[in-house]
């Protein structure tokens, strides 16, 4: 089984207050840590316990400025076999559509059985690259799934609904699948474990080497542009709902159905 | 006719001193044989060196050995061991002269003539009998009133071994009180009773003087009593009763560096070019821990006071050893080639990872064990395996990650380490720059920096300190987490880099001392870093204070109310503070302290810190801390006071989860000071 | 003139709420962008729902293939691409719903159309559309356009378009030939199944009603199970409900236990210590009812209710009922 895994590299923003930046196109990342996509981790973690029980290769590709090759090298003490880096000065700024085009044009010439990524990246909250990717590959593709297993020449997996509902789901090799937080318990990467791969080589791609044009990539190959972001407005504290039970019940209701909160 | 002495009686015809021979040369060789096969799993195991400090060492083996200093802690089973004791020490002599007497009627030990002979022959027979009367209370204190410590959860028990050594060892009692009882039948004389209680009694049971009976018991005696004797030296070595033989050697090659964790294996220039790190395999244990479980007991003090134990977590102690003495002795026999290992994995199948990870190293077992077995390396060994091979709870992961990230487990950033000096009121805390010089180097540490909770103990502390006008700075955004609970964990790879931080930051700065109210940081600093730097705890800077009158208290807060002190591990066990926070809190006017019945080196943990404040277990029944809040709320606690962020966390959770809220709270020695300081005024 | 089409969703023949929700958020872009609403309507048998959504909507696509009985992105976006690829200007709406996430971004691709997933607002401006989403752990909101784009598709939040009826005459339904009747799905649905309670994974929870020490030492579990059933959600608690084995342990949220990110967090009875609150971090929205007004969770709680569980739970579930209609 080959297996690509797609990674990303988010500023941890779980934890961090987060401030706007100049220009309000973005937010200020430079006091913010960098990780692998959450996702992502579990992604690389389910290719390589899928290459320790059926063998095969793992690959680990990330879209991601220089100081993402930790995050590669991490997953390579995880487990993949080997890891590229594409990165040009011409990506910053792509949009899901466009990362997706720069690792299809990697991935199309390369041999695989299945595309794993993450969901969902904790910084655009998209969810797009995979299934965006799977279509450029002309692969079938899944989202969230939450285990999965192999079948000759075909997975089959579960993929979550909503309410604890899952549907089981058969697919045709090669195929993507981005997957769900909490399908397997990713292993824990120790500083020995990454220094035992200090010397892999980690290949950087750019722009030229995979052979797009800079039109393709960057805020130019991307179809959707962020215009301005802003903190959602936030009281101090919460806004207290009074009247009586009944009344407040009601308001909190609407709120919650506002909200998202009834599904 | 005379009575006729073992030494002139041949057996089967075979001259008696060929017998003797015989047995003494077969028992020596299998004796030696089976020593031999466990000498060699010894010398398999990794290298540790354990014979520095001979003084030290001679000490400990008179004070622990031979003084069985820490069987009283259990009085009554302690009082019991003592006597068992002394009687084997004493009658060592006897069974030389006993071994001897097969070979000519008159044989003695040097020395031993005369009245001397004569001394040690009535304090001998007061000896049998005492050990005697033992070996029965044992026996009807297993059967009939077994302890719960002698339970071995999770594995298979030796207690039917205990029969057989108590058994044995009454034997070699009766057979010589058949032996002399004998000989005092047929000599008898008035007033031996008084001199030989233990002949005189056997003579009791013995028929007519000069039958051919007395005769026949009095050589049979002897001879039956050389075969015990010889039976139980070889049962020792195949037993749990090893411990005979190997306790007192435990006890002088015991670990000398307290509070400190073994390096990753000794004598090894790059631990991390090695082919496993830490312990996975049974031969990856130091000869000294592989000495350990052949020396353990199975008497189940360190589990009778492990927390993990009492709260019900599947880890205890002492089945770490029997497990691993039972995998030894099944893996390596004495006769016959070793079993195959290569489908078990010590650590994993025979110790699991539920075990390994609910240890809190408080050392509360460690503190209890008479013969100082070692568990806390041990266990840090196995985690290093675990950690080698990725298998660590995903709650321990996260934080571990964010200490690799950000230098602290609460994913704070850096540059907001010293966040918590902003809103101090009239108190300046300076954040040393490289190269600026201060008294005190504070070192806060991350719970200090970040947790809300225990940044009241660090501005407390801040106040204490400007109060007392001591002149200190911290290290601030230079601070990296200790790695106190790192290294226990087993990532010692991180260990080492956060170490390395804090030593380049200490070096940069010009200061006397450093301080840390955090026990956990303190240990680590004092004993694991491989840079010494001057450092003492908070509450030995505040005795300190309080002795040069530069601090004084006022009762305001208090008002009479009944405090119990909370020994934390890491400040009393693993370092042996437990009375300058007691003199501190004895200055506070108005306390009236009451002490819980675990204090001092017998302290309840109350689940860890650092760390494994993150790490979720699934078996216990109860959390530690509620544990120790009950004990609390039994001496009638209204204040419990403790010297650790860590302790104060847990347990001022479990004051509310208990519903001892409004009952009962706990405060830090470092904020009880603070509030009850003379000179601060407070709102 | 930009044409709105609304996909809709649907399981075990029925129509989803996201459906609804799409199209009341189709209806007021149609309005603002002057373009004519469509629905398509993707089914082995329109039967009844077809007619459901021409209430509600001028015209309804249908395309019934026994491959649509339940959904299938993969002939999904086939049908979609051949459907949609000369309709162009169009904006496309549907839910972001899990069976949706599979389809929209490969379906943009087919269609070479731009994508903003969960959305939870809009704007038009100059005859140009821009959607409001959430970005950096939903901590951000975040305005995009789609440069120009004549072609684009967007998904939904749930709950950020709530429905009502427009009541208008009823609209046609027109049913379109299959285009992927001779394809053999890539994809091939084989059956439900449900999460045993075991597997209630609270880290992946959408909406979460976490239970702490507030709720009394002998509550009644079945009140707030029912109102976690109503909204859709499950339940989840503090260390404290864990201890009294009220709830099992892979409920509990915090730092001890799951972190969880939820869309929705409603508090009941939770204080709000510090290993607790750091398990719900990523939730955008936290909604506290607690009997202490001081209790810290008010402080990380956007909305609050200080009151007696018992009268507030059950006024709350029914009120949810009410408006789940």
């Amino acid at each position: 089984m080959d297996i690509i895994v797609c990674v990303k590299w988010v500023p941890d923003t779980s934890e961090a207050d987060l401030a706007i930046a100049g220009g309000a196109k973005d937010i200020k990342k430079d006091d913010l840590d960098h990780d692998i996509n959450d996702w992502d981790r579990f992604a690389v973690e389910e290719a390589v316990q899928i290459k320790e029980k059926v063998g095969g290769k793992v690959t680990v590709v990330s879209v991601a400025p220089e100081d993402a090759e930790e995050m590669l090298r991490e997953s390579l003490a995880r487990g993949a076999d080997e890891a590229f880096h594409l990165w040009d000065d011409a990506f910053e700024g792509s949009d899901g559509y466009a990362v997706a085009t720069i690792l299809a044009k990697f991935i199309k010439d390369r041999p695989f059985d299945l595309i794993l990524t993450g969901t969902l990246a904790d910084d655009d909250c998209s969810g797009q690259v995979g299934g965006m990717l799977a279509a450029m590959l002309g692969v079938p593709n899944a989202v969230l799934v939450s285990s999965i297993e192999f079948l000759d020449r075909k997975v089959k997996f579960k993929k979550e609904l909503e309410g604890g509902l899952y549907e089981a789901v058969e697919m045709d090799l090669p195929a993507q699948l981005s997957v769900a937080t909490g399908l397997n318990e990713p292993r824990f990467v120790s500083i020995r474990a990454v220094r035992k791969v200090a010397s892999a080589e980690i290949p950087v791609i750019d722009c030229g080497e995979l052979g797009l044009d800079e039109s393709q990539v960057g805020p130019q190959g991307s179809k959707i542009q962020v215009e301005e972001v802003a903190m959602p407005p936030e009281g101090e504290g919460a806004e207290i709902i009074g009247g009586g039970a009944e009344e407040a019940a009601g308001r909190l209701a609407e709120i919650l159905k506002e909200k998202g909160g009834i599904g | 006719m005379t009575l006729l002495e073992p030494a002139d009686v041949p057996i089967a015809g075979i001259p008696a001193y060929i017998v003797a021979l015989i047995i003494l040369t077969l028992a020596l060789c299998f004796f030696a044989f089976v020593m031999y096969r466990r000498i060699d799993l010894l010398r398999r195991g990794m290298p540790d060196p354990r014979f520095s400090d001979i003084g030290e060492r001679i000490k400990l083996a008179l004070v622990y050995g031979f003084g069985q200093y820490r069987q009283p802690r259990y009085l009554g089973a302690g009082v019991l061991h003592i006597l068992l004791f002394a009687g084997f020490m004493i009658l060592s002599l006897r069974s030389l002269t006993l071994i001897g007497l097969g070979f000519s009627p008159d044989f003695h030990l040097p020395l031993l003539t005369g009245s001397a002979a004569f001394a040690y022959e009535v304090l001998k027979d007061y000896v049998v009998l005492m050990v005697l009367a033992v070996c029965i209370i044992c026996i009807v204190r297993r059967a009939v009133f077994t302890p719960a410590r002698y339970d071995h959860p999770g594995g298979k028990g030796h207690g039917s071994e205990a029969y057989v050594i108590l058994g044995l060892v009454s034997a070699l009692m009766i057979t010589d009180m058949v032996f002399d009882g004998s000989a005092l039948k047929q000599n008898g004389a008035q007033g031996h009773a008084l001199f030989f209680p233990a002949a005189s009694i056997g003579a009791l049971f013995m028929p007519e003087k000069g039958s051919q009976a007395l005769n026949y018991l009095h050589i049979g005696g002897y001879w039956a009593h050389i075969l015990v004797f010889f039976g139980l030296l070889n049962f020792l070595p195949i037993s749990k009763h090893f411990h005979v033989i190997t306790a007192i050697p435990n006890v002088f090659f015991s670990n000398l560096n307290k509070g400190a964790i073994k390096p990753v294996e000794c004598g090894v220039d790059d631990w991390m070019e090695l082919p496993e790190c830490g312990v996975g395999h049974f031969e990856r244990f130091t000869w000294k821990h592989i000495l350990d479980f052949y020396s353990c007991a199975d008497c189940g003090r360190c589990s009778d006071n492990c927390p993990a134990t009492t709260v019900g977590r599947t880890l205890s102690p002492k089945m770490i050893s029997i497990k691993a003495r039972d995998f030894a002795y099944e893996h390596y026999p004495i006769f016959g080639a070793e079993k195959d290992r290569s489908k078990i994995q010590f650590t994993g199948d025979v110790v699991t990872g539920d075990e390994i990870w609910a240890c809190t190293t408080c050392g509360a077992c460690e503190a209890e064990c008479p013969i100082l077995i070692e568990y806390i390396d041990k266990i840090v060994d196995m985690r290093r395996y675990l950690i080698d091979q990725g298998d660590v709870p995903q709650s321990l992961q996260k934080p571990m990650q964010q200490i690799k990230k950000k230098g602290n487990a609460y994913g704070g950033s850096k540059a907001k380490r010293a966040a918590w000096t902003k809103d101090l009121e009239g108190v300046e805390v300076r954040e040393l720059k490289k190269g600026e010089a201060a008294d005190l180097l504070f070192f806060v540490d991350s719970c200090g920096s970040f947790d809300p909770r225990i940044q009241e103990i660090s501005k407390s502390f801040a106040r204490i300190l400007t109060a007392s006008g001591s002149d200190f700075g911290i290290l601030g955004a230079d601070e990296t987490d200790s790695g106190n609970e790192i290294r226990r964990l087993g990532e010692e790879g991180l260990f080492e880099q956060v170490c390395q931080k804090n030593i380049a930051a200490f070096l940069e700065r010009d200061f006397k001392e450093i301080v840390t109210f955090d026990p956990h940081a303190f240990n680590t600093i004092r004993n694991d870093y491989p840079e010494k730097f001057p450092i003492v705890h908070a509450s030995q800077l505040m005795a300190r204070l309080v002795r040069n009158g530069r601090l004084s208290f006022t009762g305001d807060y208090v008002q009479g109310k009944v405090v119990t002190y909370h020994d934390p591990c890491y400040l009393g066990r693993h370092n042996g503070i437990y009375e300058d926070p007691r003199f501190v809190l004895g200055r506070i006017p108005g306390i009236r302290l009451r002490e819980m019945e675990r204090s001092r080196s017998r302290s309840f943990c109350c689940s860890g810190g650092g760390l494994l404040l993150w790490y979720e277990n699934e078996q216990e029944r109860e959390r530690m801390g509620e544990v120790r809040v009950k004990m609390a709320s039994e001496v009638g606690a209204e204040i419990v006071v403790t010297a650790c962020p860590f302790c104060l966390i847990n347990l001022e959770d479990a004051i509310k989860t208990t519903g001892n809220e409004g009952k009962m709270e706990v405060v830090d020695l470092v904020e009880l000071v603070d509030r009850s300081l003379g000179t601060h005024a407070r709102e | 003139m930009t044409r709105i089409f609304v996909l809709a969703e649907h399981r075990l023949q029925k129509l989803r709420d996201a459906t609804w929700e799409a199209l009341e958020a189709g209806r007021k872009l149609a309005a603002d962008l002057g373009g004519e609403l469509n629905c398509i309507l993707l089914t082995d048998n329109a039967a009844g729902m077809a007619d459901e959504l021409a209430k509600e909507c001028p015209k309804v696509l249908v395309v019934e293939d026994p491959k649509f009985e339940t959904f299938n992105s993969d002939s999904a976006m086939k049908a979609l691409a051949a459907i949609l690829s000369d309709k162009a200007p169009f904006m496309l709406v549907m839910g972001n719903s899990n069976s949706m996430m599979d389809l929209a971004p490969g379906l943009a691709v087919a269609l070479d159309a731009a994508l903003a997933t969960d959305c939870f607002a809009f704007e038009v401006k100059d005859g140009r559309p821009a959607a409001f989403r959430q970005m950096y752990n939903y901590k951000v909101n975040a305005k995009v356009s789609f440069k120009g784009a004549e072609k684009i598709v967007v998904t939904l939040r749930g709950g950020a378009f709530p429905f009502s009826s427009g009541g208008g005459a009823a609209g046609a339904v027109e049913k379109i030939a299959s285009p992927v009747a001779d394809e053999a799905p890539r994809k091939r649905f084989l059956n439900y199944v449900e999460a045993e309670k075991g597997d209630v994974d609270i880290a992946s929870a959408d909406i979460i009603v976490s239970l702490g020490r507030g709720i009394g030492d002998e509550p009644d579990m079945e009140i707030f199970e029912s109102l976690a059933d109503a909204m859709g959600g499950v339940l989840a608690c503090s260390r404290p409900i864990v201890d009294k084995n009220l709830l099992p342990k892979y409920h509990q949220v915090g730092t001890s236990g799951v972190e969880v990110k939820p869309k929705v967090y409603l508090a009941l009875g939770i204080s709000g210590a510090f290993q607790h609150v750091g398990g719900i971090k990523g939730a955008p929205l936290i909604v506290a009812v607690n009997k202490d007004a001081k209790a810290p969770i008010f402080r990380v709680a956007q909305y609050g209710i200080v009151g007696d569980l018992n009268e507030v739970v059950p006024a709350l579930e029914e009120k949810i009922k009410d408006l789940k209609g």
